[in-house]
C-alpha cells in the first residue's frame, strides 16, 4: 500500500513486554502473604472465631495474588454484545479489581496472631513480613522497581526500630501485678509512635 | 460524575494546556491505615504493647507521607505526529506533563473506535509516546488518556482523564496505474495522445513535407522510398477533465469491506492516477438529498481536497466546495461537471433514482463509466432439515433463496440497461488493482459521446 507520509519512528519511551523483574516483584508479594498467614496460624489454635480468621486471611491473600497475576489481562470498553461466557469472565475480573483484598487479609492475620498466647518477637517478625508485603504488592501493582522505595528507607528503619521496641516492651516483666501495668506500657508504647509519627515529617523533608 | 478534558493538541513549541488533579489516597496508602489502626486496635484491646509496635511502620510511613507536595495542576501537551492519516498507517502522539515535581507519572491509553494500538496502551515518565494504527476512515478521536501522578511516597495519587484530539483518517487508496482516456479531448495541454497531430513525442504518422516543415522531422527512409520528401508527424498531447462520482446512497456490507469503503478507496484510487497523468479531476457525491461537489483541479493538493471533500460529504458537511440540495444532476454548476468530462461512477447501483440520475447524465451526453462496488448479497437462513424427511430444506430457506435470485435478477437488470445505454460497468472486488476490471476501457481511448464510431 502505497502511503504518502513517512514512517513512524518509535520513540524511546515505549513500555516493553512484561519484565523479569516485574514478575518477581509479583512471585515476592505473593509468597510473602502465604508466608505470613502459615507463620500467623501455626501453631493452630481453636478459639475466638480462629478458623474464620484463617479463612478470611486465606481469601484476602488468594485474591490478592489472583488480582497481581491477572492484571495485564485487557478489559473491553465495549462489553454489550459479548457472549456470555466471556461477561461473566469480564465481570469475575471487574470483582476481582474491586474487592480489598489486601485489607481482609492484614484483619485476618492480625486478628489470628492475637488468638495465640502473648509471642512478642513472633509478633514483631509477623508486623516486618507483614509490611514487605504490602511494599512487594504495592510496587507489583504499579508496575514500579524497588528503587522507587529509597526515599523512605529512613523512616522504615525508624519503623523497625520502633517494632523492636514494642516487642521489647512485650516481653518486659509488668511492673506489678493487675492490668494497670499493661495498660501503662501500651500507652508508653502508643505515645511513643505517636512522638515518633509527629517529629518525622520534619526528618523527612529535609532529604 | 466528571466528564474528561478535551486535550488539543499543540504545535512543536506551544505550551500544553492546564489541569486540575484530583488527589486522593492511594490503595498503598489504605492499607496501610488498615493495618496501622487494626493494630492499635487490637492492642488497646488485649493490652498488649507488641502490637502497637506492628502497627508502628505503617502510622510512621503515611504520617512521614503527609508532608509530600503534591501539585494542584499541571501542564499537560500531545502532539500526535501527524492529523491525517491513511487506513491501517502507523500514527504516533506524544506526550507531555509539565509541573508534576517530584512526582511519578504513569499513563494509560484507552483507544477510541477503530483506533488499533500498536504495541503497549501505558508507560512510566514524564513524556511518552503512544504508536497507533486507524483501522477506517472518518474523523477519528484518538481516544482518551488516563494520567496517575503518585508522590515519592506513593501513597496519594492524582488522577486526570483528558480526551486526545481527533484524527483525520482517509480511506486507503487501492491501486490503479494506468487511466481510461476519452477518444476526444479539450484542447489543453497534457500526457494524453490525442487523435490530432500535433507537438507531442508520439508517432503518428508520415506526409508530405510542405514548406515551413522543419527540417529535423524529415523521415528520410520514406522519403527515399517514395522520391519526394516525407516528413512524421506526432499526435498531440492533451488532458482531459475527470469528475468522479461517488455515490454515498447505499453502504452494505461488512464494515471495513462495506460498499461505501471500496466507493471511497475506488475513488481516491482513480483520484491519484488521473492528477499523476495531469489530467483535472473533481468530485461529486451523491447521497440522499444533496450533492456534494468539488470541482476538476490539478495538482498533488487536488487528492487531499477530493478526500476531503468526500469525508466531508458523508459527514453531512459542505466540504471545501459547495452543495446543492436535491439529488438532480441539473442543479449542479458547469464548473462541478464541465461538459466533455469523463466521469467515472463508484457504486453498488442500489439506489434506483441513483440509477436514474446515471440514465439522465448518460442522454445528457456525458461519457460515463461505472465500477460496481457491491460486495454483498442479501443474507440466506442456512439450510434446516424439513419435519417431514431427510436431505430436505425449509420453506423460509426456499423463499430466502427465491428472494436472493430474483435480487440478483434486477441488478443484473440494471446493469443490463446501462450497458445498453452505452455506459461500461466493470465489477471490482475491493481487493485486487483497479487496473485489472478496467483494462478493457484503457488499452484503447473510450469512444466519448457525440463523437463517430
Amino acid at each position: 500500500m502505497t502511503r504518502f507520509l513517512g514512517p513512524v519512528r518509535l520513540g524511546p519511551f515505549v513500555i516493553g513486554p512484561v519484565d523479569t523483574r516485574a514478575a518477581a516483584i509479583r512471585a515476592a508479594a505473593i509468597l510473602l502473604g502465604a508466608g505470613c498467614v502459615v507463620w500467623a496460624t501455626v501453631p493452630p489454635v481453636h478459639k475466638g472465631l480462629a478458623n474464620l480468621a484463617l479463612i478470611l486471611a486465606i481469601c484476602g491473600v488468594a485474591g490478592g495474588a489472583l488480582r497481581l497475576i491477572l492484571a495485564g489481562v485487557p478489559v473491553p470498553e465495549d462489553a454489550f454484545l459479548l457472549p456470555a461466557p466471556t461477561q461473566v469472565w469480564l465481570r469475575f475480573l471487574g470483582i476481582l479489581r474491586q474487592v480489598p483484598w489486601e485489607e481482609g487479609a492484614v484483619i485476618g492475620l492480625v486478628w489470628l496472631e492475637v488468638l495465640h498466647p502473648s509471642r512478642p518477637w513472633h509478633t514483631a517478625i509477623l508486623g516486618a513480613a507483614l509490611v514487605a508485603y504490602l511494599l512487594a504488592t504495592h510496587l507489583a501493582e504499579s508496575n514500579a522497581g524497588p528503587g522507587t522505595l529509597r526515599p523512605q528507607v529512613r523512616v522504615l528503619a525508624v519503623g523497625a526500630g520502633l517494632l523492636a521496641l514494642g516487642a521489647g516492651a512485650g516481653m518486659l516483666p509488668a511492673t506489678g501485678p493487675g492490668a494497670g501495668a499493661a495498660l501503662l506500657r501500651l500507652v508508653a508504647a502508643v505515645a511513643l509512635i505517636a512522638a515518633a509519627a509527629l517529629v518525622l515529617p520534619y526528618v523527612a523533608r529535609r532529604e | 460524575m466528571s466528564f474528561p478534558s478535551t486535550l488539543n493538541g499543540p504545535g512543536r513549541d506551544e505550551p500544553g494546556q492546564e489541569f486540575s488533579l484530583q488527589w486522593r489516597s492511594s490503595r498503598h496508602a489504605r492499607r496501610l491505615l488498615t493495618l496501622g489502626l487494626a493494630a492499635l486496635f487490637i492492642a488497646t484491646v488485649a493490652r498488649r504493647p507488641e502490637f502497637a509496635g506492628l502497627a508502628a511502620p505503617a502510622l510512621l510511613l503515611l504520617a512521614a507521607g503527609r508532608s509530600q507536595h503534591r501539585p494542584p495542576r499541571v501542564s499537560l501537551g500531545a502532539r500526535p505526529t501527524t492529523r491525517r492519516a491513511f487506513e491501517g498507517e502507523l500514527v504516533a502522539i506524544d506526550v507531555l506533563i509539565e509541573g508534576q515535581g517530584g512526582c511519578s507519572v504513569r499513563w494509560i491509553l484507552h483507544p477510541g473506535h477503530e483506533i488499533e494500538p500498536v504495541g503497549p496502551t501505558a508507560a512510566d515518565g514524564p513524556q511518552a509516546r503512544f504508536t497507533f494504527s486507524p483501522q477506517r476512515w472518518g474523523r477519528r478521536p484518538i481516544g482518551t488518556l488516563d494520567v496517575v501522578l503518585r508522590d515519592r511516597w506513593r501513597l496519594a495519587e492524582g488522577h486526570l482523564t483528558v480526551n486526545l484530539p481527533t484524527l483525520d483518517c482517509y480511506p486507503a487508496p487501492a491501486q490503479q496505474r494506468t487511466q481510461v482516456v476519452l477518444s476526444r479531448l479539450p484542447n489543453r495541454l497534457g500526457e494524453h495522445a490525442a487523435r490530432t497531430f500535433g507537438e507531442g513525442i508520439e508517432f503518428a504518422g508520415v506526409r508530405e513535407y510542405v514548406p515551413g516543415d522543419r527540417q529535423r522531422s524529415i523521415n528520410w527512409p520514406a522519403s527515399t522510398r517514395r522520391g519526394r520528401l516525407q516528413v512524421n508527424t506526432f499526435a498531440a498531447e492533451r488532458s482531459q477533465d475527470v469528475v468522479l462520482l461517488v455515490d454515498g446512497t447505499s453502504d452494505v456490507g461488512e464494515p471495513g469491506s462495506s460498499a461505501l469503503d471500496l466507493a471511497l478507496r475506488g475513488a481516491a484510487a482513480a483520484a491519484r492516477a488521473y492528477l499523476d497523468a495531469r489530467d483535472r479531476v473533481g468530485v461529486i457525491t451523491y447521497r440522499w438529498g444533496a450533492v456534494g461537489w468539488l470541482g476538476p483541479g490539478l495538482g498533488r493538493r487536488q487528492v487531499y481536497r477530493i478526500i476531503d471533500a468526500m469525508l466531508a460529504s458523508e459527514r453531512g458537511g459542505a466540504g471545501p466546495a459547495g452543495v446543492a440540495s436535491g439529488t438532480s444532476m441539473h442543479r449542479l454548476p458547469r464548473a462541478a461537471l464541465p461538459p466533455g468530462a469523463l466521469v467515472v461512477v463508484f457504486s453498488p447501483l442500489l439506489d434506483q433514482r441513483f440509477v436514474e440520475t446515471l440514465r439522465d447524465m448518460r442522454e445528457r451526453g456525458f461519457t460515463m463509466l461505472v465500477v460496481d462496488v457491491l460486495n454483498a448479497d442479501p443474507p440466506v437462513r442456512l439450510r434446516m432439515p424439513s419435519r417431514g424427511g431427510l436431505g430436505g430444506s425449509s420453506p423460509r430457506a426456499n423463499t430466502d433463496r427465491m428472494a436472493r435470485r430474483i435480487w440478483q435478477m434486477e441488478q443484473e437488470a440494471i446493469r443490463f440497461s446501462l450497458r445498453e445505454l452505452g455506459v461500461p460497468v466493470v465489477r471490482w472486488d475491493g481487493i485486487s488493482s483497479l487496473d485489472l476490471p478496467l483494462a478493457r476501457y484503457t488499452r484503447r481511448p473510450l469512444i466519448a459521446s457525440g463523437s463517430r464510431r
